[in-house]
């Protein structure tokens, strides 16, 4: 559905026009049907890659497809539905006003255009009194509600969402999950950024983490927290002086805890241990998560 | 066909977003007040109360749209960036020269609303003043509408590119600039058949002189008030070959307003 290769995107600003890179080489695949989160820090070219995809940013280099079509290809968005991260509307049209206005740009009309905007509405959980009501009195909620309605009115093969979490309660997270997940069900194929990295594990089939406008990671969210190795929390009867832990086994904190940095180090500490006389009273394995991960690339690449 | 549609549909939205702008109203009142202001001047005048009220009105349609042409029209497109709606609307399936022209079809029915309002204004006071309301009037009427497309289509083209206020200097030197031409162009030859200027700088006025007049639309093209006020008769197909010039420029504008804005990053 998405084939990003080799993309190259550079921002010109200010007087002199300064160049800056903001997307370095990067390639992604999204298959039909998949659910996508793609994640990363604040300005690490999240939205500029959504933006790429849905032709209102050009690029420098790279091959772009969306659906088999550039999106250069007016096209290509026949088959899109975004909705860009803080939508801003016609603040002098009302919620229902707004919906019809789009649902006539993707080409609906009539009776099918009502039923549409009906669907979209429950599906959010939008069909309230305010849809009725000016959009300059909407909360940041709701304009997320309608933002998301306006993208899925035409039934979209590929839904894109920046940030589509941002601005709503816990309720509204939960309503826009589960929107999610049942457009996905139906066969739409979900492309969406988010901050919120435990939704981003709960729902995604597939992650890509971009830092630095390079991609660092991307795979399942399994395979991604599995090749960062398995952490085990040790904790022994009686402490192990700091000069005899074994390599790749650090003190936690407490003087009875330590961590194995992988399955080797967890090896050697037990070995020592068995050795030793030392009794093992619990073991923990953890995997790092999400956020883990992402910290760990934010600072590698500010180092 | 799709196409149409969706500038139909983005028009029809300019539109219904331009009239509820507060700056519409307030020229459109001034305008209203302007022109009966011209029934008094028509008392005051040393000349023909008609010819006083006529002229009057028409130069306020003119100056009216002129000012809705340029301070919505710079406006239309900056507030669509600025305010991020661009950003849902470009995703939609329709092309950026869609846009552009659905944008400049919305504020040209905004105008010619405008025209239309003060049309039958203008008209109400002919005749309750009888001052003689003939259908020639229309014609100067039909004339500035062409006009002010024309100068909506530069509004829109600098706006696609520079800010709202270089926008705005920009179409009125152009306004000017159109207006001016054809006199700035007589003015050199004639100064250059009274020797007054030396022949080289003579040539290289002229030749600047032509340069502009060939490059800005003829503007001057659409005052016509002396005609119609004294019921001169305007020249054959005069209409017809102004209409296509406008038309002309319009489509040149737009054309280059759209391949600019396709070229935008929009963020």
């Amino acid at each position: 559905m998405i084939q990003i290769e080799h993309l190259h995107k550079t921002y010109r600003s200010g007087f002199l026009m300064k160049p800056k890179l903001a997307l370095k080489d990067v390639s992604l695949h999204v298959e039909s049907g998949q659910i996508y989160g793609f994640i990363g820090p604040n300005g690490a070219g999240k939205s500029t890659t959504i933006k790429v995809l849905t032709g209102l940013l050009n690029f420098d280099s790279g091959k772009v497809l969306v659906n088999g079509i550039s999106p250069r290809d007016v096209k290509s968005r026949r088959f899109i539905g975004y909705s860009p991260e803080q939508p801003y509307f016609y603040d002098y049209l009302t919620g229902r006003e707004l919906l019809q206005f789009y649902g006539k740009l993707v080409g609906l009309e009539g009776n099918l255009l009502n039923e549409r905007i009906t669907w979209a509405l429950q599906l959010l959980h939008a069909d309230k009194d305010w849809i009725d009501r000016r959009l300059r009195s909407y909360s940041k909620g709701m304009m997320q509600r309608v933002g998301i309605a306006q993208a899925i009115l035409g039934k979209p093969k590929l839904l894109i969402l920046d940030e589509p979490m941002s601005g709503l309660d816990p309720m509204g997270r939960r309503d826009v999950r589960e929107a999610i997940l049942e457009l996905n069900r139906d066969g739409v194929t979900i492309f969406y950024s988010s901050h919120l990295l435990s939704d981003v594990e709960s729902i995604s089939h597939r992650v890509a983490m971009i830092v630095d406008g390079r991609i660092v990671r991307e795979g399942t969210v399994d395979e991604i927290t599995d090749s960062c190795g398995i952490e085990y929390h040790v904790r022994t009867r009686t402490a192990i002086p700091a000069k005899d832990l074994p390599e790749g086994v650090a003190l936690a904190g407490h003087p009875q805890e330590v961590i194995c940095a992988d399955d080797a180090a967890r090896d050697r500490l037990l070995r020592y241990c068995l050795d030793n006389g030392i009794a093992v009273e619990k073991m923990d394995h953890k995997r790092p998560s999400l956020e883990d991960i992402l910290t760990e690339e934010i600072a590698r690449a500010d180092a | 066909m799709q196409t149409l549609k969706h500038i139909g549909i983005i028009a029809l939205n300019t539109f219904r977003e331009s009239i509820r702008d507060k700056i519409l109203y307030n020229i459109g009142l001034l305008a209203v007040g302007l022109a009966l202001f011209s029934i008094v001047l028509g008392e005051w005048s040393v000349f023909d109360r008609a010819y006083v009220i006529k002229s009057t009105t028409l130069s306020v349609m003119s100056l009216s749209g002129l000012l809705i042409s340029i301070f919505v029209g710079i406006s239309l497109v900056q507030k669509e960036i600025q305010r991020r709606t661009v950003l849902t609307l470009l995703s939609k399936p329709i092309s950026r020269a869609t846009f552009i022209v659905g944008k400049y079809l919305g504020l040209l029915a905004v105008v010619a609303v405008h025209l239309a309002l003060l049309t039958c204004i203008y008209y109400s006071i002919l005749f309750l003043t009888n001052s003689e309301p003939t259908v020639s009037l229309l014609t100067a009427i039909y004339l500035i509408f062409w006009e002010l497309a024309v100068v909506i289509a530069v509004a829109l083209l600098f706006s696609s590119f520079s800010s709202t206020i270089l926008s705005a200097l920009f179409t009125l030197g152009v306004y000017f600039a159109g207006h001016l031409s054809n006199q700035l162009l007589e003015q050199i030859r004639f100064a250059s058949r009274m020797g007054e200027m030396g022949d080289t700088s003579t040539a290289l006025l002229e030749k600047l002189a032509v340069v502009i007049h060939a490059v800005f639309p003829g503007l001057y093209r659409y005052n016509v008030t002396s005609y119609v006020v004294h019921g001169l008769a305007l020249p054959d197909m005069y209409l017809f070959w102004n209409t296509v010039y406008a038309i002309g420029y319009v489509g040149v504008f737009l054309a280059i307003a759209s391949w600019w804005f396709s070229r935008r990053d929009f963020l």
